[in-house]
């Protein structure tokens, strides 16, 4: 009797397991930042889990935004990105935009473009196929995460506090990425983790 | 000639003239700086318009308004401009006396890109402002116009995103009637929704479920009844913008009242008391805004679980000071790497072998002592030759650890991979789900009735899979340790923490070979006793005790019934829990109806069906709702204070020492510890003593924040104790309290 009664448990049991399981494709902050292996513009293959034990930052741009140019045209991003490496911060700058877009750069094109910007990323990675862009939700160029030694996303949001495409609100807003990285580095929490990331869409292969 | 050079002068003076006196006489295309009432681009055609059909005069309507008409394909942005893109801005310059009031946005359209949606607008869009006109406008000594001046920003976007502006200005007649563009403004009037008021008593609300908010609306007008609607957040970044409806999201009319649950988006950076929406039909033409309250507490962000480098070096030699003892070789153990698998095998065994001991196994006790009792009565049916008892002894105890073993693999690998989906869980998070939690209640209400003699399952279940069983005794037994493992190894055990921090780092065959030893270490007593010959020996013999004995079995079952409904009343509140009673009333009215005969059970079985679902339909929605976070806390024994991401560093920067008790209602091992260690007077008196603040971090529901929090110390489970010092690294303590041992780590403070 009782092992009829189990019978029925077991199912009732499994049952609920299947309710209980939510379905979930983007990643939020608190949880494990998907790894991925990208190309970089120069080809050579560059993981997350490569930089496991350091901070992260992910950048995704797309030269042909007037979002991404805002910051890029006066040296915002660039400082932004020199701050963060000078203390030993991993910066991978992430494209996402298909191949046929019409903002589509060649690698060595967009390494070219970088370089002509004087940014400071570690890498910059291609990512036509968008998966990577698509693990972690990202919407807008830029939108920007930063990942934990740990390998957990601690923050995932906006460069700054002012939605605009105006270059004179850089300094009237606050850098959300210098902010959450001073802050992540001193061992405080992060006090803005999810922000409004804002910008062009990411130029995705539908 | 002199005639007509003067004539041709005269009129060049008399227009410079006519300029400077009044300037704008012919208003529409000239004005002071330039601007103009239309900017055009190759993208946007841009237009300032007005409309003041009694003039410009205190409580008369005057409107100005933003006409953009697009290229083909190209667009501009709502309110909320969605996932992208940025909601075209007005600056308005006016004279004093006049001011202007907010966008009257007309419904968008939802503009989708792939994974990704936009809310703006295409084709032509006049977005109005009302201008309030009070009595302080005076208009100018010559002239007798209002003068609008307007900066404009937008966004238009096709393949590629430009952002344009212009400047524009318009001059309104003070007298006289300006309404040549009537049309455009009903229009836009005719396209903008309409603002549903609240009534007392029928405020629309939209309730934080999980992942989802769950929107019920009151008093949409008739036009959009019964409809299946859109809906446009107007408050930002909050919900999931490219949602499906009827995939991702789901909506239904109760009556007159508009229900959905909308998912929320991953990366959610608001969290507003009140969730403006714009409900439209499908051609837009009829639309309503709501301003649903929020209901419910939003699940915090879990932000903090970054450790500072020293604290995280003193974490590390922490963990290793706490497995130093494990290891024979006197290597420090570290909980994050240099342990081998090999001996976090042997740890997880041994782990798994204190799970037996921990009070987390007390529900499940009772089944186990009838598993030997039920041996017993094999044994005897087996000729009383203690040879044929023996062998079925063996491979029922060899069936139980399948079983154990089987399941340990099980919910480990469920974790594992709802974990590389992004799930943010640990060890016991079966229990964390309402679900779960009332179906075993469930469960073991029938055990209990079935013990009781209420039913047999005969009656109940298929005859073919009854005779099945009861030749297979190994059924039995390898089911009870599927339950076993579901409802007593959610709490961590001594050695069994740290084996399972370590597991989750592990590729995934080496973490389940983790749990299997777990679960061999879980099993191991029993498939010991089984397979000595003594123990069959020392079984009484069957009589008519056993009866008895089943039945006062039945009491230990409802006693899990009751703790399983406290645990969901915990995270659900008390008409969760008492909606489960009521389900569990209706459900042993139900197996009780169906042990009847004949034309009774026809009847009464029907009946209860009824019942059941009458029950159902009235309460079942609290069984498996999420109690808002606070309601937790408001519950928080004197003294303590509920656990957040950052609080521990918090405390510790005051020089304040911190305690922490990671807990949670389903772990019976945590109850065991707060009634016999932490509610202790003198623990708390030298908690008190030392200034030491007390934090209780409640893992009954899921929270990623705790989870996370547990991770950086280790530990994939509760319970887990941890005293912080300031400038020293912290101290895990055993998962078995004791008041000794609290009260020498606090006096070490």
């Amino acid at each position: 009797m009782l092992r009829r009664h189990l019978a029925f448990a077991t199912a009732l049991l499994s049952a609920s397991f299947f309710v209980a399981a939510p379905a979930h494709s983007a990643v939020a902050v608190g949880q494990k930042a998907p790894d991925f292996t990208l190309k970089d513009t120069s080809g050579k293959s560059v993981s997350l889990a490569d930089f496991k034990g350091k901070t992260v930052v992910l950048e995704w741009v797309n030269p042909g935004c007037p979002y991404v140019r805002k910051h890029y045209s006066v040296g915002n991003m660039q400082s932004t990105q020199k701050d963060a490496t000078d203390k030993g911060v991993v910066w991978l700058a992430i494209n996402s935009t298909e191949t046929s877009h019409s903002d589509y750069l060649a690698p060595a094109a967009l390494q070219s473009w970088m370089g002509e910007q004087k940014a400071a990323a570690t890498h910059t990675l291609m990512d036509e196929s968008g998966k990577t862009g698509q693990a972690y939700a990202a919407r807008t160029t830029p939108h920007m995460y930063i990942v934990s030694p740990q390998g957990n996303l601690v923050y995932a949001g906006g460069i700054d506090s002012i939605a605009s495409a105006r270059t004179e609100d850089i300094k009237l807003a606050t850098n959300y990425v210098k902010q959450s990285l001073g802050e992540t580095l001193a061992g405080k929490p992060i006090s803005n983790a999810q922000t409004r990331p804002y910008g062009c869409s990411v130029k995705y292969k539908s | 000639m002199v005639k007509q050079l003067f004539r041709r002068h005269f009129r060049a003076i008399f227009f410079i003239a006519a300029c400077a006196i009044s300037p704008w006489a012919n208003a529409q295309n000239l004005s002071l700086s330039g601007a103009k009432t239309v900017v055009t681009t190759p993208q946007v055609r841009a237009e300032l318009l007005a409309f003041a059909p009694d003039g410009v005069e205190p409580g008369k309507q005057v409107m100005v308004g933003l006409q953009l008409t697009h290229q083909p394909e190209w667009h501009t942005y709502w309110k909320n401009s969605g996932d992208s893109g940025q909601p075209t801005d007005m600056q308005w310059t006016l004279p004093s006396g006049v001011t202007a009031g907010a966008v009257q946005w007309p419904t968008p359209k939802k503009i989708p890109i792939g994974t990704l949606a936009n809310y703006g607008y295409e084709g032509a869009v006049l977005l109005p402002v009302p201008l309030e006109v009070s009595q302080l406008f005076q208009p100018g000594v010559l002239s007798s116009e209002l003068e609008v001046k307007l900066k404009a920003v937008w966004l238009v976007c096709h393949k590629e995103c430009i952002p344009e502006e212009g400047e524009f200005a318009i001059k309104i007649p003070v007298k006289g009637s300006t309404a040549l563009s009537a049309p455009a403004f009903e229009a836009a009037k005719a396209a903008s929704p309409r603002n549903v008021p609240n009534l007392e008593g029928l405020r629309s609300s939209a309730q934080i479920a999980g992942d989802a908010l769950q929107f019920t609306v009151h008093n949409l007008p008739l036009s959009l009844r019964g409809k299946t609607l859109d809906l446009f957040p107007e408050t930002p970044e909050v919900l999931h913008n490219a949602a499906i409806s009827g995939k991702d999201w789901t909506q239904a009319w109760k009556g007159v009242v508009w229900t959905a649950s909308m998912p929320l988006s991953a990366q959610r950076s608001a969290s507003p008391r009140d969730m403006a929406i714009v409900l439209a039909t499908a051609d837009g033409a009829e639309a309503a805004r709501v301003e649903a309250k929020v209901v419910g507490e939003w699940p915090k962000v879990a932000a903090a679980a970054t450790v500072s480098p020293e604290l995280e070096a003193a974490l590390k030699a922490n963990a290793a000071s706490q497995q130093a003892p494990v290891n024979a070789s006197g290597k420090p153990l570290n909980a994050n790497d240099g342990m081998g698998l090999l001996p976090a095998l042997l740890l997880a065994l041994v782990g798994g072998l204190i799970l037996n001991l921990m009070p987390c196994v007390f529900p499940v006790l009772a089944i186990k002592v009838m598993g030997f009792t039920q041996q017993a009565q094999l044994s005897s049916r087996s000729g009383g030759t203690s040879v044929g008892g023996k062998s079925t002894l063996a491979t029922t105890g060899i069936a139980y650890t399948v079983g154990v073993v089987l399941s340990f693999i099980a919910l480990g690998g469920l974790m594992l991979a709802l974990r590389a989906g992004g799930e943010a869980l640990g060890w016991g998070f079966q229990l964390q789900s309402p679900w779960v939690v009332a179906a075993l209640a469930a469960l073991f209400t029938l055990i209990g009735l079935n013990l009781m003699g209420v039913f047999e399952f005969a009656n109940v279940l298929p005859s073919s899979l009854a005779t099945l069983q009861a030749q297979n005794p190994q059924i039995d037994a390898f089911l009870s340790g599927v339950l076993a493992v579901a409802i007593a190894s959610p709490c961590t055990a001594p050695f069994m923490g740290a084996s399972l921090g370590f597991a989750l780092g592990l590729p995934a065959w080496q973490a389940l070979a983790v749990f299997a030893a777990l679960g061999i270490g879980m099993a191991l007593p029993y498939l010991a006793a089984s397979l000595i010959p003594a123990v069959a020996n020392w079984l009484p013999r069957p009589g008519a005790w056993m009866d008895v004995f089943k039945k006062v079995m039945a009491f230990p079952m409802f006693a899990t019934v009751a703790w399983l409904v406290w645990v969901l009343g915990q995270q659900t509140g008390i008409d969760g829990a008492g909606a489960l009673l009521l389900l569990l009333v209706g459900m042993s009215m139900l197996v009780w109806a169906l042990s009847l005969r004949g034309r009774a059970r026809t009847l009464v079985a029907t009946l209860s069906v009824a019942v059941c679902a009458i029950f159902y339909w009235a309460t079942g929605q609290y069984v498996t709702q999420t109690l808002p976070a606070g309601a937790a806390t408001a519950q928080l024994a004197s003294g303590w204070q509920a656990w957040e991401p950052g609080k521990v560093d918090q405390v510790l920067s005051k020089g304040q020492p911190v305690f922490v008790d990671f807990t949670a209602a389903w772990c019976v091992t945590c109850q065991l510890n707060k009634k016999t260690t932490l509610g202790q007077a003198d623990v708390l008196a030298d908690f008190a003593a030392k200034k030491v603040q007390l934090l209780r971090a409640d893992w009954t529901r899921r929270d990623p924040a705790i989870t996370a929090a547990l991770a950086a110390l280790g530990r994939q489970g509760v319970p887990v104790y941890v005293l912080y010092k300031p400038g020293s690294a912290p101290v895990v303590m055993s998962e078995i309290l004791s008041v000794g041992e609290m009260r020498t780590a606090i006096a070490k403070l």
